[in-house]
């Protein structure tokens, strides 16, 4: 089970007005977006073709992530907050502890290519849920000294729904498109507010009694234990396993990343370096388009979406490109905040 | 007013083209023969060359500004004005801007689209920020003299303006502060010279070249891709527009009669010794000089009594280049002669014949009779049907000036011998007047129209054909050296009636199967283009791609060379979903059969020159040889 911080879901416990929710809802849109780079460099360093239906798990988890993140922002908009997310420090240092200490004090997470002990020892420790339930042999019931994140979503949802509904307001500021409907919704009082968390939870987690979040589409812990296990998860008189089709992984089928690459480890004019930058630019020109998006100009979500396929567009060249320093390795997504190129010399 | 006017801003980086080259074969276009194996990347010019999988993007790198100048004062440190180190950079709130070719038979004008460049000295995200107007390279010559394996050696120039320029916060510049009370509201004058391009996949600057350029003032109702100045013309050899008889290529100059100075461009026209764009060492001395006596023909040589000399060029100068672009100004302030009859005397650019400076070599001279035409924009699509007009400039002595100027076929550099598809065929598809006044502005709008049914299918597996329409000022003596490449080129889309119901197999997946074998980084890791499942699965990011106007990045596709039919055709089925919630499949087609493979017309190159601008222009020669065999 996931652990964080025990002071944040005290602090919502304790907060008096809307504004002292704030920071806890920034903090949720952080964590949402702390997973995406990890999940999106596994996913860049499959070689297309190859294992495409692991690509296809991790790509279908990191869009809802990028849901919930937009659900948390759509929140904190509601209620009169500002998004904070073209900053240097919205991103997390990878490797490092994710936002609320997420996992406990020894909880490091990197950027590193695709490895089933990846999947296991990060992956789907970021995702285990509350109450994880039996799959097959695998069974773990740790119990609780830290909060979980379940945890922290029921208090912020518990501490929305106290407030009278006239707290929430400007949907006109809120995105609501990319996804269906039902999922992604105006946030309009303490019932939708609700709703949005219940989907996070339940996308993330699962429900304490199903792995499927909804029929055939298992939560996030789940799909990971099913490129881990290799096999789909089904439903067995007993209850749960990895049982179904398989999920097939080529171990040839990864780029040789440098993990956890930095701008600044690499010479100045190399290619590395350079593609380096691109990405981290074009990068950080999502956030900054996120951000705008998410401070009064929703329409800009379609630039957005534009630039999260430029940055796939961009890691298939950065990915092949070899550090040459005689590793064997290549080059990778840094996830750097920058807005400026450095000059070649 | 334009970059060469002042205050300006000169700037120096790298520039990335991370163009795809597996659109540069035409054959290829062909989706019968094609084959996934003509992907592969190679470094000897044949299957998809050295970078199939490039992304179109277009971008600067780097860059700084490293020179300004205002009225008579050259600026080149931070003390003297703030503005110096500042970063040139790109949009930080979209997709990079795209070099797209108009076709695989015309890609020597490669345009840029969709990038916004912001200035920013990293406290202000942007001191201004503003939108590249589309433009083409123009001026190509063997600029780099020296190459490694896969080098293009082949420079350019990009002038266009910034447009919906916004200013923010304050740099506490000068130069900045006078360049935006210069300039019309929303708009900025913006000249890149761009060499050194690297294309070997094994070195630093694979996709990367050399930028230099200048940000000047721009005015409301000027053209916008060449400066209202004066236009040196170099000589270049018939069939090799790509080698000046002078070794120096044509440039641009501007007369600032009130401030009694000359700004010439020398940014582009001299040689470079290697990709670093150090100067050849072979370039001889140079100054710049204005003729006393009008010339009927092109001189070829000058005694000193015969000239007012302006000056000489700086090149030699340690960080000149850095520091101005190539951007020199002359004061003739002192020389009386020059100050009364500057603007009615053609320039040139000389070098010493005799040591005691008693005659001079011309390298470069003024168009001969100080006549000069050109259209701003030269690139257009056209839909069956549709027009497009051109902005068309007579200028004497720099000067706009009424005149006549003529119209007339000619394709240039575009095509090439069989297999290659024959262009410019037939020949009445499009239609503009042979000649057109111009107004006491010196300008006249060139309508061109293309037929209902535009060209047809002439070239068959490629969408539309090219035409290319010449023009000339009416007083252009026939002696008289032109610009090989002030030339209009058109892409002629043929005709295609929008179904009522298109479905996948019938009428989507031939046209998007093209764009997913052309444009291998997207259909290999995005979406399969060919495939209805994965295209039904992006449905709204296509929706999104193919919606966009032209201009923006995000544009569908890329390669722009979709006709608005075809492109109505797409939209209303991805819109128009069928029983099972998504847009129909219809009835299995016909497996095609597939077509041998066609023999791509081979033009004795070595490797490293295959599939390039070498090769399109040695298909040009072999194509003038072709037809007056025939």
């Amino acid at each position: 089970m996931i652990k964080l911080q025990r002071s944040a879901v005290a602090a919502i416990h304790a907060a008096q007005n809307p504004d002292q929710l704030y920071p806890w809802l920034q903090k949720a849109i952080e964590l949402e977006h702390s997973t995406i780079p990890p999940y999106l460099t596994a996913m860049f360093s499959l070689k297309p073709g190859v294992n495409d239906g692991i690509a296809r798990l991790i790509r279908s988890i990191v869009l809802q992530e990028m849901l919930h993140m937009t659900i948390a922002s759509n929140i904190l908009v509601a209620i009169g907050g500002s998004p904070m997310i073209n900053i240097p420090s919205f991103i997390p240092q990878y490797p490092g502890p994710l936002p609320l200490s997420i996992g406990g004090a020894g909880f490091i997470v990197g950027l590193e290519p695709f490895s089933k002990p990846l999947v296991q020892s990060v992956f789907m420790a970021i995702e285990e849920p509350e109450h994880p339930i039996p799959v097959a042999a695998f069974a773990a019931q740790p119990v609780p000294d830290f909060a979980t994140i379940g945890e922290f979503y029921d208090a912020l949802k518990k501490k929305l729904a106290g407030f009278p509904d006239s707290i929430y307001g400007r949907t006109e500021r809120q995105v609501t498109r990319w996804f269906p409907a039902n999922v992604l919704f105006p946030i309009t009082n303490g019932a939708s507010a609700g709703r949005g968390i219940d989907i996070i939870v339940d996308q993330g987690e699962g429900t304490s009694t199903d792995p499927f979040q909804s029929p055939g589409d298992p939560a996030h812990y789940y799909k990971f234990g099913e490129i881990f296990y290799g096999r789909k998860i089904v439903k067995t008189p007993t209850g749960f396993a990895y049982a179904g089709a398989p999920v097939h992984f080529d171990p040839t089928g990864v780029y040789p990343m440098r993990p956890n690459p930095k701008i600044n480890y690499f010479e100045r004019g190399s290619q590395a370096r350079m593609k380096m930058e691109e990405f981290s630019y074009a990068y950080s020109s999502l956030l900054n388009t996120l951000h705008n998006a998410f401070n009064g100009d929703p329409a800009l979500i379609d630039q957005a979406i534009g630039l999260m396929y430029g940055l796939k567009m961009i890691a298939v060249s950065l990915m092949q490109t070899p550090l040459g320093d005689g590793s064997n390795m290549t080059a990778g997504p840094s996830y750097e905040y920058i807005n400026v190129v450095q000059a070649a010399a | 007013m334009s970059y060469l006017d002042t205050p300006r801003l000169h700037f120096t980086g790298q520039f990335q083209a991370d163009v795809s080259t597996i659109n540069n074969e035409v054959t290829f276009y062909d989706t019968a023969s094609f084959t996934p194996d003509d992907q592969q990347r190679t470094t000897d010019g044949t299957k998809g060359a050295w970078n199939p999988e490039g992304t179109g993007i277009f971008r600067l790198v780097g860059c700084r500004i490293t020179g300004a100048r205002l009225g008579n004062r050259q600026i080149t440190t931070w003390e003297q004005d703030p503005v110096i180190g500042t970063a040139l950079e790109n949009a930080d709130d979209r997709v990079f801007g795209k070099l797209v070719d108009l076709d695989p038979q015309q890609q020597m004008v490669s345009q840029i689209w969709g990038m916004r460049l912001r200035l920013t000295n990293g406290q202000e995200r942007a001191l201004f920020v503003g939108d590249f107007e589309p433009a083409a390279f123009i001026n190509l010559w063997r600029r780099q003299q020296t190459a490694v394996f896969l080098d293009q050696t082949l420079a350019a120039v990009f002038q266009s303006v910034l447009a919906k320029v916004t200013w923010q916060g304050d740099a506490k510049s000068e130069v900045l502060d006078a360049l935006r009370h210069a300039s019309a509201e929303g708009y900025l004058s913006i000249n890149m010279n761009v060499y050194g391009y690297g294309r070997d996949p094994a070195i630093p600057r694979y996709t990367l070249g050399n930028v230099a350029g200048t940000i000047g003032p721009y005015l409301a109702g000027e053209p916008k891709q060449f400066v209202l100045g004066r236009q040196m013309v170099a000589g270049t050899p018939g069939g090799n527009p790509l080698a000046p008889y002078g070794g120096v290529y044509s440039f641009q100059c501007k007369v600032n009669a009130a401030q009694r100075t000359l700004a010439a461009d020398f940014g582009h026209c001299l040689p470079i010794k290697n990709a670093s764009g150090a100067f050849d060492p072979n370039i001889p001395p140079l100054t710049l000089a204005v003729l006393k006596e009008e010339s009927s023909n092109i001189l070829s040589s000058v005694g000193a009594n015969e000239v007012a000399l302006l000056g000489d060029v700086n090149y030699s100068t340690d960080g000149w280049y850095a520091q101005t672009a190539g951007v020199q100004d002359f004061d003739y302030s002192g020389n009386p002669w020059c100050v009364a009859h500057i603007e009615e005397r053609p320039l040139v650019l000389l070098t010493p014949l005799a040591p005691d400076n008693s005659s001079y070599a011309v390298l470069v001279s003024e168009t001969l009779g100080g006549w000069y035409a050109r259209a701003d924009d030269f690139v257009a699509r056209v839909e069956p049907g549709g027009s497009a007009s051109f902005d068309i400039y007579t200028t004497h002595y720099g000067k706009p000036s009424a005149t006549t100027v003529q119209f007339s076929p000619n394709t240039g550099p575009m095509g090439g011998p069989p297999p290659e598809p024959d262009i410019a065929t037939p020949p009445d598809a499009i239609s503009y007047p042979t000649q057109l006044p111009t107004d006491a502005q010196g300008k006249a709008v060139l309508t061109v129209t293309a037929k209902p049914d535009g060209p047809g299918n002439p070239r068959g597996y490629i969408d539309g054909q090219l035409y290319g329409i010449g023009y000339q000022p009416a007083q252009q003596p026939a002696q008289a050296f032109v610009n090989f490449w002030n030339l209009i080129s058109i892409l002629a889309f043929s005709p295609y009636p929008v179904p009522e119901k298109p479905t996948w197999n019938e009428h989507i997946q031939p046209i998007l199967q093209q764009y997913g074998n052309l444009y291998p980084i997207m259909s290999k890791h995005l979406v399969k283009l060919g495939d209805y499942d994965s295209v039904v699965t992006h449905l709204n990011i296509l929706k999104l791609a193919f919606s966009r106007p032209i201009e923006d990045a995000n544009y569908m596709p890329v390669i722009r060379d979709l006709s608005a039919n075809k492109r109505t055709t797409i939209l209303n089925w991805m819109n128009t979903p069928g029983p099972d919630g998504l847009p129909l499949k219809g009835a299995p087609a016909a497996a095609p059969a597939f077509a041998a493979k066609r023999a791509a017309f081979q033009v004795d190159l070595e490797p490293a020159q295959r599939r390039s601008k070498t090769e399109a222009l040695m298909k040009f020669a072999a194509r003038l040889r072709y037809e007056a065999e025939r």
